[in-house]
């Protein structure tokens, strides 16, 4: 099922146009990592799509509806970030951020009721931090926090995942690992998942789709596979032709 | 066991205030035997001198001294959470060195134009100069509010309204150089804030404001809330970050110009008393935060007006004066 679709969309501030001639879909159960060099307009289009900053031209459409049409409180529904930003209070608890996810969903003085309780826990015990529940969130490692704010996009139960950076501060592991819920989430929850990232090598043997953003160059967007083999990851990367090699020996 | 310790802490912090209530009905410069007060209390031919000294100038002051305590504790939370900085307080508004230029202006300018000193006015200069604090502080605010309703960026509002303070403190400095020494010495007094301006005539007017303003807060604390998370968060959570920072700085700024209005420039309240309760009850749901950090300004003030009326200050010391001896109490901690 179609969940998010742009068409000719041109992001940047205030008309100052970063990347233009988007045209890309999101669908249920995807995941998409989007890739491409510093600068080069990822959190521009993270940032268009949080609705935090509007399209220079062209259209998102979020289940056939403008994106920017929503009501926050919709959106909120609909939507949700995981951001390289963190929490920095000194007595907020894990359950505290998580609970964050609940905030559409709840009443005038957020009180949570039964089921909010239970989606808060049921979403820890998904990408499996249910044990930190009652911990400070500034005393976590950067894995373990990126886990809750996982959590707490999960709590927020929308049908569209967007991360930056996830992979970002995480140890070797803790990256396949990471790599591995959001397929566990893609697949068993149905959820569209997009999040960029740096590690092309990575990317490459781990996610099936790639969205490129590389300045003065279209859009790119399609299997990991085919990019590598048609030769549009080399021209977008400025790989030399010995690195292209070898990552055509790794990883096809 | 958590609820415990909280249902412990907001009763130990109610039952400290109570007691601190309680002396600054009985201890004051003129000492009053206890056995006395209660008789001025509960019956009804009781000493007229005791009576109009209880009912006329300590209760209203103890009353003044609870509610701008909390006031200023509370807009003091909202601050260092739409600021997302714990060293926020109402004063980074500018709200209080408005109320300073308007009441400069009032008492500075009149001396200098009539040749008399304002103070000689008698009853009209305490009005006037309310009323003078009052207009500094909401045009002031209303400064901070069309900026805030333009603006994402909560650092460029703080520098705005720091930018706003300069700027408001400087005019009354030149102000105070063309002045009168009386009108000077009037307005050095007025800067050190007191809690014994308010008085049973206009205690009415002053405790609905703060009342009404002090309600307001509870209702934002759901807001508040995810705005720990940070800006960007709140915003896909479905929050408007600007309507939310407009509402909370027109709450935080009313309760600043009223008290600021009645009582003087009294910042410290604000900055302090949010951290204790997020020490005291190690939480940063503001569902919480936001009685108990009422109910410490509260305490937080009887105690500073008990300390500035003791026995041997020879009248009153003003309340800014007890701050560092409060500011000292709290660092040894």
């Amino acid at each position: 099922m179609e969940i998010l679709k742009t068409s000719s969309l041109s992001i940047g501030y205030d008309n100052k146009t970063v990347v233009s001639d988007i045209n890309v879909t999101l669908n249920e159960g995807d995941i998409i990592a989007l890739v491409g060099p510093n600068g080069a307009g990822k959190s521009t289009l993270f940032k268009t799509f949080s609705t935090h900053i509007k399209p220079v031209g062209g259209k998102i459409e979020l289940f056939g509806k403008d994106l920017n049409s929503y009501s926050p409180k919709e959106r909120a529904k609909l939507l949700g970030i995981v951001l390289t930003e963190r929490p920095d209070d000194m007595f907020l608890k894990v359950f505290d951020v998580v609970a964050a996810g609940r905030y559409p969903y709840t009443g005038m003085f957020g009180k949570l009721n039964e089921k909010d309780e239970n989606e808060i826990k049921v979403s820890l015990e998904l990408v499996g931090v249910n044990n930190l529940i009652n911990r400070v969130f500034n005393t976590l490692s950067d894995g373990e926090k990126q886990k809750v704010m996982i959590a707490k996009a999960i709590a927020q139960n929308t049908p569209v995942i967007m991360l930056d950076e996830p992979t970002a501060f995480l140890d070797y592991p803790s990256k396949i690992e990471l790599f591995s819920l959001l397929k566990k989430l893609a697949k068993e929850q149905k959820k569209a998942i997009l999040f960029s990232s740096h590690d092309l090598e990575l990317l490459l043997r781990y996610t099936d789709n790639l969205w490129i953003i590389a300045k003065n160059q279209p859009f790119a967007a399609g299997q990991s596979s085919e990019l590598l083999k048609n030769g549009t990851i080399q021209k977008y990367f400025g790989l030399k032709d010995a690195d292209n090699e070898y990552l055509l020996k790794e990883i096809l | 066991m958590k609820n415990n310790r909280i249902t412990i802490g907001i009763l130990g912090i109610i039952i400290l205030g109570i007691v601190l209530f309680a002396l600054n009905l009985f201890v004051g410069s003129v000492m009053v035997p206890f056995d006395d007060i209660l008789k001025v209390l509960l019956e009804d031919n009781a000493d007229k001198t005791l009576s109009v000294i209880i009912f006329n100038y300590r209760l209203p002051q103890a009353l003044t001294a609870l509610l701008a305590g909390a006031a200023l504790a509370v807009a003091g939370l909202l601050m260092q959470t739409l600021f997302r900085n714990p060293l926020a307080d109402p004063s980074m508004l500018g709200i209080s060195s408005g109320a300073s230029l308007g009441v400069g202006i009032v008492i500075l300018l009149t001396g200098a134009i009539s040749g008399a000193a304002v103070s000689s006015f008698g009853w009209w200069s305490t009005i006037g100069v309310s009323l003078a604090a009052f207009i500094g502080a909401v045009l002031v605010l209303f400064v901070m509010l069309a900026f805030s309703s333009r603006m994402k960026n909560m650092t460029t509002l703080i520098i705005i309204g720091l930018m706003i303070a300069y700027l408001a403190g400087s005019i009354t400095d030149i102000l105070k150089f063309f002045s009168l020494k009386e009108d000077i010495h009037a307005f050095v007094i007025w800067g050190m804030g007191s809690f014994s301006g308010v008085g049973t005539s206009k205690m009415p007017v002053f405790a609905v404001s703060i009342i009404i303003g002090l309600i307001a807060t509870l209702f934002l604390s759901k807001n508040l809330n995810i705005l720990l998370l940070g800006e960007m968060y709140a915003e896909n959570l479905g929050l408007n970050i600007r309507k939310n920072s407009v509402i909370i700085i027109l709450v935080s700024g009313y309760l600043t110009a009223i008290v600021t209005a009645y009582c003087g420039p009294i910042a410290f309240v604000g900055l302090a008393m949010p951290h204790i309760a997020r020490f005291l009850f190690k939480s940063s749901d503001h569902r919480l935060l936001i009685p108990a950090t009422m109910l410490i300004g509260m305490d937080m003030a009887l105690f500073c007006n008990l300390i500035a009326r003791m026995p041997g200050f020879d009248g009153n010391l003003p309340i800014n004066a007890v701050r560092l001896l409060s500011a000292r109490r709290l660092s040894f901690q």
